[in-house]
């Protein structure tokens, strides 16, 4: 019930791009086409589900004065949040290229630039700051990751056909890429008025 | 990427303190190479806190703090990074140094901190910050690489404040609210400059525009701004 | 290419001097921020009772607030039975953890402010759902632990300019000031925060337009928060410590 509730709200409602502006840069530098979008948003969905629960648990069990060292070191949550993301990341990458060479290539460079992708780290903050337990780490996780790629696969199908339309020479590419993503928000903002829990109550 | 860090600055006779180069690393990234509107580096973390002035103002000094001094602490110890962890290195500097601005405001300014909550946390994955690490910090002397960081520090503070004042005065009818130098300026009551309720008011039709306090309003105007810069700033024009 | 076993020393001097730096950093400024933290919550209890403060609460600085919470505060911390519980003080209470306890064993905060005319007032801690996360509130009650003295809200993360209003503006908190919570014939009505502005004057109050969900989650929150509180008022009515509905229903 719970879990439904956060899922639907982190990939729809709180959507990372459209209402928190999170992991904007590659958010505007790789929507030009939808095929590498679709690559890039898979990727972002794979590292939201590893981190976010990994980083629940360094929470948890390192960091809090419930955990092992028993002393409050809250100071060290960005170094350790920002190096597991590093890592993961880079074994996400090897992971890849050594299961689907393929995919790998058309990933290329924004593989590792996830890790300096705003929504990441973003989704692991929110996390400890709703004070998430695991089960529903996981799913803000699978949720947000989605909402991410959504955002984006949408985004680069509206840019490339923008490419036949006829704009203002000083609004051409990213002040257009920044109003569309604009409106796309207030769009997505008609999904506010989903109410999980009479979803759920649907026959 | 990684050839940006190896090639190093061209050496040169005799460096001015302050000269004409100097000045240019602090006003260029304000408007010609502006990081958010030209470079589109840093639109991520701090947009969401843009709905008022105050917190928008202390974002951008935490900002421009950490663009500030990680250029100049990578730059200084540029020659000992070792290049297989320079990425982690980069990191762990900048980390280091929002975690600093962090404990800071929550002892001197627990309500801001408050507010900004998260927001700070994501200085961290700002691409200015790592950007101009990469592309600058890496290969300059320390004093330069400073000026570099105060300037784009600067150029995006500009935005973020242009932002937060629009969306305060037509979202709310107030400047600086929250802060001890508020303003009120619009509105229905007694302490509003322009008092909306008051009989005979000229502007008894005006209300606040619902749509600025909400996110997607920041992305609208900046692609205003984008448009406005690039009408008059012919170079900047994209022809792709 | 530098050696490995220089990047493990680079990494490591690399690691010990950013947690001195950080810990010297947290250790040095935590006392500040523990009383930081402290104050805040404090102002936002006192924020309830601000009309008997005799002065504007922003203009009261850290340490004053400190000092009337100490002075003129007197703090219970009562079980679901209404029975005052030893050894927690109520400041301490953690209302978003006992939120996700089973009803019958959480614990709930009670701040009694003794005002400078020698009245008490009790400030109930409630807490429930907004549209997108946990709101929160204080609500003040005079003696007769039925008229509403004043009330403040707080909010994880509602709409800002909607939702959010019910933090922000000061208009909306400040009609709940001299509202009831019971009525004639003393059963329990609390207060309904009803779409459309209120019909019933003594028990309702109008509703933030633009934020249905969240009217609706306030209503709820009081109607259920200020019920836990009952069994209690039962008991101090029983013993004549409150002057009761009597003397006060019109």
């Amino acid at each position: 019930m719970e879990i439904v509730n956060i899922l639907i709200k982190s990939a729809f409602i709180e959507n990372m791009i459209l209402s928190y502006f999170l992991g904007m840069c590659s958010f505007l530098a790789v929507s030009k086409s939808v095929k590498t979008a679709f690559g890039l948003g898979m990727a972002v969905i794979f590292v939201q589900v590893i981190t976010i629960p990994v980083n629940w648990l360094i929470n948890f069990y390192l960091l809090g004065e419930n955990g092992i060292f028993g002393i409050d070191l809250t100071f060290l949550r960005f170094i350790l949040f920002i190096a597991t993301i590093a890592a993961m990341v880079q074994l996400v990458e090897m992971f890849v290229e050594k299961v689907s060479p393929s995919l790998y290539n058309a990933l290329g460079i924004f593989l590792p630039l996830i890790t300096v992708n705003c929504a990441i780290l973003g989704g692991s903050l929110f996390m400890v700051a709703r004070e998430y337990d695991f089960p529903s780490a996981v799913a803000y996780g699978f949720g947000s990751g989605t909402g991410w790629a959504l955002a984006i696969i949408a985004m680069a199908a509206i840019r490339e056909k923008m490419r036949y339309s006829n704009v203002p020479a000083g609004l051409r590419g990213l002040g257009m890429a920044f109003i569309l993503t604009g409106l796309m928000g207030i769009g997505f903002m008609s999904l506010m008025g989903i109410d999980p829990k009479a979803l759920m109550s649907l026959p | 990427m990684a050839d940006t860090a190896t090639s190093t600055a061209p050496a040169q006779e005799k460096e001015p303190f302050f000269g004409k180069k100097e000045r240019r690393l602090l006003t260029d990234p304000l408007n010609d190479n502006n990081p958010i509107t030209v470079q589109i580096l840093g639109v991520c973390s701090a947009l969401a806190v843009t709905t008022m002035v105050y917190p928008s103002v202390v974002m951008a000094i935490a900002v421009t703090f950490v663009t500030a001094f990680s250029n100049l602490t990578t730059s200084a110890v540029r020659n000992f990074i070792p290049k297989e962890v320079r990425m982690i290195v980069q990191l762990v500097i900048i980390a280091v140094l929002v975690t600093v601005v962090e404990l800071t405001l929550k002892a001197f300014n627990y309500q801001i901190w408050k507010q900004l909550s998260v927001f700070i946390g994501l200085i961290i994955t700002n691409c200015i910050v790592m950007g101009r690490l990469e592309a600058f910090a890496m290969a300059n002397k320390p004093w330069r690489s400073f000026l570099d960081g105060i300037g784009n520090g600067l150029g995006y503070s500009g935005i973020l404040i242009i932002l937060g004042v629009i969306r305060e005065i037509f979202g709310r009818g107030t400047l600086f609210a929250g802060s001890p130098l508020e303003i009120d300026i619009i509105g229905a009551g007694e302490k509003f400059m322009i008092n909306t309720t008051a009989p005979g008011s000229w502007f008894s039709w005006y209300s606040n525009n619902g749509l600025m306090v909400l996110p997607a309003s920041a992305l609208l105007i900046i692609g205003v701004i984008i448009w406005i810069q690039r009408s008059s700033n012919k170079k900047l024009v994209d022809i792709s | 290419m530098e050696s490995n076993s220089y990047v493990l020393k680079f990494t490591l001097v690399m690691t010990v001097i950013a947690a001195l730096i950080l810990s010297g950093m947290f250790y040095a400024t935590k006392p500040t921020a523990d009383k930081n933290e402290a104050v805040f919550t404090k102002r936002a209890i006192l924020s309830a009772v601000e009309s008997q403060l005799g002065k504007d609460l922003a203009s009261l600085s850290d340490d004053e607030v400190l000092q009337v919470f100490d002075q003129q505060m007197e703090q219970v911390t009562l079980n679901m039975k209404g029975e005052a519980v030893e050894g927690i003080q109520a400041e301490k209470v953690d209302m978003a953890k006992e939120k996700k306890k089973p009803e019958a064993e959480r614990v709930l905060p009670l701040f009694i402010y003794k005002g400078q005319d020698g009245k008490k007032y009790y400030i109930l801690s409630v807490r429930g759902s907004g549209l997108w996360d946990e709101i929160w509130g204080n609500i003040a009650l005079a003696e007769d632990l039925n008229t509403v003295v004043g009330a403040s809200f707080d909010h994880k993360g509602e709409t800002p300019g909607l939702g959010g209003e019910i933090k922000d503006n000061p208009g909306w908190k400040a009609q709940f000031k001299d509202k009831h919570l019971f009525d004639a014939s003393g059963k329990f009505t609390s207060i309904n925060v009803r779409k459309g502005g209120a019909v019933d004057k003594e028990r309702e109050v109008d509703s933030i337009s633009g934020a249905t969900i969240t009217s609706v989650g306030v209503s709820e929150m009081l109607l259920r928060g200020i019920g836990y509180y009952l069994p209690y008022f039962e008991k101090l009515r029983a013993q004549g410590g409150a002057t009761g509905m009597q003397t006060e229903s019109e």
